[in-house]
């Protein structure tokens, strides 16, 4: 039978088969396109700048700075601020911040017997697209950032508007998803310390409890970030055992012939991508011992996702102290990037896990750009004997409103996607 | 299909569609009474759903008193004079009486985020959700077989009176195969033909669903185009800009329920109370360029002190649309703010045309005749380039004098 799986972010169809009442096969397809890479193709680098926020209105930041830092990558050598690094990790960790609110709040939510919230959904997403604006003009589809830096040229009233937005956001989470002082983070850590906390994660986490779902939609197990911050780390991590030797050029794309998304493996393996591999990368205690008790399943997947968003909202915090607004905004290369015939790699930690773009730059012009999306990773099909990450964590269920539920904790982002 | 599309982009250039504010008093006396009666109708048909506007305001913290505020400014929005007031309030009112459906074709979801409040000033938001949405793909909680149930009921219920709002282009290209929806696999052509047929107005949202966006970027490989390129025999509104502005999107809404009629629209379908300004004729940053004081290099002083930014490759002179007054996220910010120019991003081809920022003599747009201060379809999408070079002489000269007096040397 087919069921279709709508939304929240585009359209991806799942067409489930099954055997002994459990299913046993499930196709993963997404139906629509644009080839914005072939866009791209024989167009002016920088014009990459302006198209490829637009591959997402979603994630269309993560984009962005992908794309300026692969542009850059194509230099040898080229000199950025710390000042416009720190701006550029903010707007982006604002990003993603956004992003996790909404997915919990919209996405999560109604399988829970709960209605959708958009209300406390759109309050804190609402303030940190204010605080995207402050530096980037606007959000969605910003492009403020350029090779060299950033255009804005920040004042002190600008980071007090973004530290009240920042301030605000805090607020709302700590009256509203865990009731604990940020500041408190600390510990927490383990389920247990958990135990005196209230609030809606912690509803929704015993409600997983309460169904005996803690241990559904396991998968490999096998996790992987590419992106480097001051915050994330890369590496991969596989039954818990952390390493950070990774090769960005062993991971590859496979056309589909039922989907137009492209699987993406590495060494020809599939792995989760997303804020559940972060954490393990990371060894984050709380999801730690949430993995320990309950392996890779939607408990541990949903806790990893929001538990990220108090983190990063102090990490914000450290960023903005960090600044020093003397510096300059923008430091002129050297070369123009057209005069470059040069290869560029970047990877960024999107919401959704790591996003990859590479271009290659021959002749003032754009010979070849490659996006891999999160989404990629964590959704697109495998086959029979090498299955993808959400295939294998939906395959044995009972019934499809479970197996919705288990893609659904992965996020779906068809726009991106497919692109 | 080109040949349209080419005869879209001429008819821009046609003197036809002046922006006029001031219509004289017994048009709008006349107006004015039409209105009442339309509202009194909407009043006497009762709410398709039950959200009461003034509990949903107070709910979300805003008072009577910034209400009117935003019932002055959307008044003057839609350029209508000040008598209106009240009528636009009742309209705000009466938005549930106005059946909506929105379709997500080929796209990045970034309208609907606009929608989903990333941005848009604060009461905007609260009068779309007032709004009767009867149909929106990535807002509603059912999903599948459930949620085609739901549309067709739509159609079904409404039929004739709702009003369709799209996001996203249609591809044409591969009969369509590069974008279909549903288990039945239907192509978005033929779901955007079945659900415009009944519907009283189609507004196409984004410069996607206008003119093609940046899936129609060369060499266009889905074969991309916009709502009006298929869609015949009804009124069509476009909204572009990518984002479009919720400002814009209520605005459309909202004059609907107040005359039951389409806004006045420019050649290009784009109503004129948002499209019938260039960025340029209200940018913070327009004494500068009169001034003659550019930025010349990002980063340089003139970056520091917000200079504009003409000569970095802003479009701003030769696009229409209301950022420069309505800005984005509840008016924290918008592009040329943070001292990014414009894209033009409201303008057919932009994706093409003026992708980067790349200064008017570099991008290789044809060079037609016209002046700086010239109305909206004497400036046409070639015409607008017109404006480039006239700004381009006075850039120059304004320079020039500029570092005379600078260095006294005059």
């Amino acid at each position: 039978m087919i069921k279709l799986i709508e939304k929240i972010e585009g359209e991806a169809k799942l067409n489930f088969s099954f055997k002994d009442n459990k299913i046993d096969d499930v196709s993963v397809d997404f139906m629509s396109t644009r080839h914005v890479e072939d866009i791209l193709k024989g167009k002016t680098p920088l014009d990459a700048l302006v198209i490829n926020p637009r591959v997402c209105g979603i994630c269309g930041h993560a984009h962005l700075i992908a794309t300026v830092r692969a542009l850059e990558a194509c230099y040898e050598d080229i000199q950025i601020s710390n000042k416009a690094k720190i701006i550029r990790e903010l707007t982006l960790t604002f990003e993603l911040i956004q992003n996790h609110f909404k997915w919990f709040y919209l996405t999560i939510f109604p399988f829970f017997g709960v209605k959708q919230e958009i209300a406390k959904a759109l309050y804190p997403t609402q303030l940190m697209g204010k605080a995207i604006a402050v530096f980037g003009g606007q959000y969605p589809h910003t492009s403020y950032a350029i090779v060299g830096g950033v255009v804005c040229e920040v004042t002190n009233m600008d980071i007090i508007k973004v530290q009240r937005y920042i301030d605000e956001t805090t607020d709302f989470f700590e009256k509203n998803v865990l009731s604990i002082q940020n500041s408190d983070l600390k510990t927490l850590n383990t389920l247990n310390d958990l135990s005196h906390v209230k609030g809606d994660l912690r509803d929704i986490l015993k409600k997983i409890e309460q169904n005996d779902w803690q241990n559904l939609g396991k998968s490999y197990d096998r996790f992987i970030a590419f992106g480097e911050s001051s915050y994330f780390k890369k590496g991969k991590s596989i039954k818990t055992r952390v390493t950070q030797n990774l090769a960005i050029d062993d991971v590859k794309e496979t056309d589909s012939t039922t989907s137009f998304a492209k699987s993406v493996h590495y060494h020809d393996q599939y792995y989760e991508v997303g804020p559940l591999a972060r954490a393990m990368i990371g060894k984050n205690p709380l999801i730690k011992d949430a993995h320990r008790r309950y392996g890779d399943s939607i408990f541990t997947r949903i806790l990893a996702r929001v538990y990220e968003i108090p983190q990063l909202l102090e990490h914000t915090k450290i960023l903005i102290e960090s600044l020093d607004l003397s510096e300059p905004s923008y430091i002129k290369p050297e070369v123009d990037i057209s005069q470059l015939n040069a290869v560029g790699i970047s990877a960024v930690e999107a919401a959704r896990g790591t996003l990859i773009h590479k271009v290659e730059i021959e002749d003032l012009k754009i010979k070849s750009y490659e996006i891999i999306t999160p989404t990629q990773w964590n959704l697109c099909g495998g086959h029979e004997q090498n299955l993808g990450v959400s295939q294998k964590a939906m395959i044995g269920l009972d019934n499809v409103k479970l197996a919705e539920m288990v893609f659904k904790t992965f996020d779906v982002c068809s726009v991106c996607t497919t692109h | 299909m080109s040949e349209r599309i080419e005869g879209v982009k001429k008819l821009f250039t046609s003197k036809s569609t002046r922006v006029e504010t001031n219509r004289g008093e017994s048009y709008y006396a006349d107006l004015f009474e039409k209105c009442q009666a339309r509202l009194k109708e909407l009043r006497e048909n009762g709410p398709i759903n039950r959200l009461d506007f003034s509990e949903v305001l107070s709910e979300n913290g805003v008072d009577r008193r910034d209400f009117m505020k935003w019932v002055s400014a959307t008044t003057a929005m839609l350029m209508l004079p000040p008598m209106f007031s009240p009528l636009v309030a009742e309209a705000a009112e009466l938005m549930n009486r106005a059946p909506v459906i929105w379709l997500e074709l080929q796209d990045c979801a970034g309208n609907s985020e606009a929608l989903l409040r990333s941005d848009g000033p604060k009461i905007d938001e609260i009068v779309l959700d007032i709004i009767s949405l009867e149909f929106h793909e990535t807002l509603q909680a059912a999903s599948g077989f459930q949620a085609e149930k739901q549309l067709d009921d739509a159609i079904e219920t409404f039929k004739g009176k709702y009003l369709l709002f799209v996001e996203g282009s249609i591809p044409m290209g591969m009969n369509g195969q590069f974008g279909t929806i549903g288990a039945g696999a239907e192509t978005f052509y033929d779901h955007l033909m079945r659900v415009s047929k009944d519907a009283a107005a189609v507004i196409a949202v984004g410069s996607c669903a206008t003119f093609g966006g940046v899936p129609a970027a060369s060499p266009n490989p889905t074969g991309a185009v916009g709502v009006m390129d298929v869609v015949k025999g009804k009124p069509i509104i476009n909204i572009p800009a990518c984002p479009a502005n919720p400002a814009n999107m209520v605005g459309v809404v909202l004059h609907y329920v107040l005359t039951g009629q389409v806004p006045e629209l420019d050649s290009l379908l784009r109503p004129k109370f948002a499209f019938g300004y260039r960025i340029h004729d209200n940018c913070e940053r327009r004494a500068h360029f009169d001034a003659g004081e550019y930025v010349e290099e990002w980063g340089d002083e003139g970056a520091k002190n917000n200079f504009c930014l003409y000569k970095m490759g802003c479009k701003g002179p030769m696009t229409f649309n209301n950022c420069s007054i309505v800005r984005y996220n509840e008016a924290v910010n918008w592009p040329i703010g943070v001292g990014r120019g414009c894209i033009g991003c409201s303008e057919p081809d932009f994706w093409d045309k003026y992708a980067y920022e790349r200064p008017m003599a570099d991008a290789k747009i044809k060079a037609p005749t016209g002046g700086v201060e010239k109305s909206v379809d004497e400036f046409g999408l070639g015409l607008l380039t017109a404006a480039g070079i006239g700004i381009g002489i006075h850039a120059v000269a304004s320079a020039v004098a500029g570092k005379k007096e600078d260095g006294g040397e005059a």
